[in-house]
């Protein structure tokens, strides 16, 4: 028996000896990199695009380890990517914190890249603390997005900017349809509440943290409000979808599907949304779709959140140059231009979106709307984050909340109410657990920072 | 009858030993070492890839649950104590994902019974009962995740088949019903509150606890319990059933006084792995169905402790979770072994 093993191992090893002598040997010296984004169809042409102007290298797309917690757990393991994107303040710090974000500050401003050459919307994913970690590579801000045709078929003009949330609840009120026994058929006004909640907790005036970040203030009047008045669109108004009616209109997941295809095969007449829907919205399955785009209305403040998505590079890697050659050509015109014409939403370089190419896209003639999304991301504001509560412990703290809002379990103003004080107990929790973010905390309170407690004794 | 050489191989080569005495003895003390050191070099493949991959992680997770290890924090990890432990008994998240975690096994006892049932009826003389069993284990080697999505049609709340049936018995009634929520519903059969530990009227209804919960018992009723208790029966000796039957025993009394007490080891096994299954379970059904909402009701201990490690990084905090988990998990195992086995043994 043991001679069978012996022979065996002895036969398996002689394969593999075999095969390492044998192995097609590659001529190609280009250095390989590795970029982690999401699964959008447009990358890929992005990637050839890079890799036909930088010869010296491969770059290849690495969609299925995107995610914040794939990245951080292999980079650590010294298996990460070369360039990885970072899509919110939070995720930066996160980078940053765990020391995985390599600090390009100096690399990036000696090769002429300076932040005001962005939309200041994308500064929260790009800079901490007044250095930048990388470059962003698109920008966007929300309107609103309108089926042309469904609003003709009701003799309703199609909307212009500026205009108010009154006139928006009477237009989706128009176009909402429902069957005999009152089962949703199409809906006005199409949300994810999940993405979309966001904007108006800005339109009515409401912030999610203090300046300083060491108190969640959502339990303010006006947050109260928006969270309100996206209850009162679905339960009051009747013009959005309730959640049973959502999940009858759902599809199942992947990238660009859910409400972009509701809205797409004409489930919803108008829904907030953002120039990246045209990645899939352009496709041949929607020619007939009308498309048309608004700026979102407005009772008086004109802020919407802006958001972006850049490229960081990893302090592990072995080919930071190459990488440095990636994040510079993300910022060139030729990618610009690139993004622009995908509508992989907008370039986050400013200038080149006030061009011609970019209004009057001779590829696609119809979209008669790109000034709009332009419009927006000039009043986009940033996203707040937080230094003393993780962002994903406080999405999820806020998301359940949202949820009990949506089945009318609360009202508004109890949500977020009681999302600000689990917030902010949240704080004190971690500040428990690290000292160092502790000292610095306090440092903040001292300098006149209000603090996550109301009493004195819940202190950390 | 079985030759000398077979004879020997199967008691280990002992006839082939040396004989007593000094030598003798120190030529089997090193043929035991050769034995035992050719043993060790045959399972050190997988000894080491156990030790390496499961035993270590094991007790270095153990170690840092009393840390703050966080993922998102480039500085070393330091010694916090029993603190993590002590912060999640006063979460109460905890407590309403240690609630959900018991409220899908409720199903349990259901899906038990109805593995027996469904036993009972494959072990019948039937024509093309083969078929039958492999119809009814066709979910088991059919992919969790299609599964999930396949149950996330069917509970759709408008054009799910689910409430297409219960409206057409209504409407068969005279009675205008929309038919439950399911999945987006935070109301379930016990009336549990979202946010706190408690019960209440509102809250009474079918949700989406009881949605993976009946679908936890159509998943597990045709399932490896089946094939189990369809093993039982086949070893119950038929002259049990004869010698019963001929002191007038009716279908009834054969099933209680044969059947059930032969199939108890095997109920024995099933409940136990059943209960293990289930405080471990509950994690796919939540990623795939429900992301662990509507407003965290469906999220159960082990999709907690994902959520904490792998999405909040606090590792250390995600390791007394589950530590704990494993204690209650080990507890009701015990206690199943001191009280249970008493039935399998008489």
């Amino acid at each position: 028996m043991k001679l069978t093993y012996l022979i065996s191992f002895a036969v398996l090893l002689g394969f593999s000896v075999v095969a390492w002598v044998w192995q097609p040997r590659s001529d190609d010296r280009r250095i390989d990199l590795v970029w982690t984004s999401d699964d959008n169809p447009a990358r890929r042409e992005q990637v050839a695009l890079f890799n036909r102007l930088n010869p010296r290298y491969r770059l290849r797309l690495d969609p299925q380890n995107a995610t914040m917690e794939k990245v951080i757990v292999q980079s650590l393991a010294g298996v990460g990517p070369d360039v990885f994107d970072c899509y919110d303040g939070f995720q930066l710090m996160a980078y940053v914190q765990s020391g995985i974000a390599w600090d390009c500050d100096a690399e990036l401003r000696a090769r002429g890249i300076a932040p005001t050459d962005y939309w200041p919307c994308v500064y929260p994913c790009t800079m901490l603390d007044g250095k930048m970690y990388g470059t962003p590579n698109n920008a966007s801000a929300p309107a609103i997005w309108y089926n042309k045709k469904l609003l003709r078929e009701q003799g309703i003009p199609y909307p212009k900017a500026p205009w108010t949330w009154g006139r928006f609840i009477e237009t989706a009120r128009r176009l909402t349809r429902r069957d005999a026994r009152g089962r949703l058929i199409r809906c006005g006004m199409l949300m994810n509440w999940l993405v979309d909640w966001n904007i108006t907790i800005f339109q009515f005036g409401a912030r999610f943290y203090a300046p300083e970040g060491t108190r969640c203030v959502l339990d303010s009047p006006a947050a109260g409000q928006a969270m309100q008045f996206l209850q009162d669109l679905t339960f009051k108004y009747r013009v959005a979808p309730t959640p049973s009616e959502e999940a009858g209109l759902s599809t199942i997941g992947g990238w660009g599907t859910g409400s972009m295809t509701q809205f797409a095969g004409a489930q919803a007449a108008m829904t907030f949304g953002g120039r990246y829907w045209l990645c899939i919205l352009r496709d041949e399955a929607y020619r007939k779709l009308e498309l048309g785009a608004v700026q979102m209305p407005t009772d008086g403040l004109n802020v919407v959140p802006g958001v972006g998505r850049s490229t960081l590079i990893n302090a592990n890697s072995r080919h930071k140059e190459g990488a440095l050659e990636f994040l510079l050509f993300l910022h060139g015109k030729e990618f610009c231009e690139l993004i622009n014409h995908q509508a992989d939403a907008i370039c986050a370089v400013k200038k080149y979106a006030y061009t011609d190419a970019y209004l009057h896209d001779p590829g696609f003639p119809a979209e008669d709307y790109n000034d709009v999304w332009r419009a927006a991301l000039e009043t986009a504001i940033p996203q707040e984050v937080s230094p003393y509560v993780n962002g994903v412990t406080a999405f999820r703290i806020l998301s359940k909340q949202v949820d009990l809002v949506k089945n009318q379990a609360k009202t508004g103003a109890e949500a977020m109410r009681d999302a600000a004080k689990k917030i902010n107990r949240e704080i004190v929790e971690g500040l428990r657990m690290n000292p160092d973010l502790r000292k610095r905390y306090m440092r903040a309170i001292a300098a006149g920072a209000p603090p996550a407690w109301d009493r004195p004794e819940d202190a950390p | 009858m079985i030759g000398a050489r077979e004879q020997a191989e199967a008691t280990g080569g002992a006839e082939r030993r040396p004989p007593a005495g000094p030598a003798g003895r120190a030529g089997g003390l090193h043929s035991r070492t050769r034995t035992t050191l050719v043993a060790l070099a045959f399972l050190l493949p997988n000894l080491s890839g156990f030790l390496v991959f499961t035993l270590w992680p094991v007790f270095y997770s153990l170690v840092i649950a009393f840390t703050n290890y966080n993922l998102l924090q480039a500085q070393p990890h330091r010694w916090i104590g029993p603190a993590n432990f002590i912060k999640l008994f006063h979460t109460q998240d905890f407590w309403l994902y240690f609630i959900n975690t018991f409220y899908l096994m409720l199903g349990l006892p259901v899906s038990i019974a109805g593995s027996l049932c469904l036993a009972i009826l494959l072990s019948q003389r039937i024509r093309g009962v083969i078929v039958y069993r492999t119809l009814f284990y066709l979910p088991s080697f059919t992919a969790g995740v299609a599964l999930f999505i396949l149950w996330k049609s069917l509970y759709n709340p408008d054009f799910g088949p689910v409430n297409v049936v219960i409206r057409a018995a209504a409407d068969l009634l005279g009675r205008n019903v929309h038919g439950p929520d399911w999945l987006v519903s935070t109301q379930n059969l016990l009336g549990l509150k979202v946010e706190e530990v408690g019960a209440s009227a509102k809250d009474f209804g079918l949700g989406a606890r009881d949605a993976l919960m009946f679908m936890g018992i159509w998943v597990a009723i045709g399932g490896s319990n089946m094939l189990l208790y369809i093993a039982g029966l086949a070893n119950i000796p038929q002259d049990l059933y004869e010698a019963a039957r001929i002191d007038g025993a009716g279908r009834w009394a054969l099933f209680r006084h044969v059947t059930w007490p032969q199939l108890a080891p095997t109920t024995f096994f099933i409940v136990v792995m059943s209960l293990i299954g289930g405080l471990q379970g509950g994690f796919d059904q939540a990623r795939v169905m429900t992301l662990g909402g509507p407003a965290g009701t469906t999220t159960t201990l082990s999709y907690y402790i994902y959520t904490k490690a792998f999405e909040d990084f606090q590792i250390g905090y995600a390791s007394a979770v589950a530590w704990i988990l494993f204690a209650l998990i080990f507890a009701i195992t015990l206690v199943n072994w001191r009280y249970g086995s008493r039935y399998v043994n008489d």
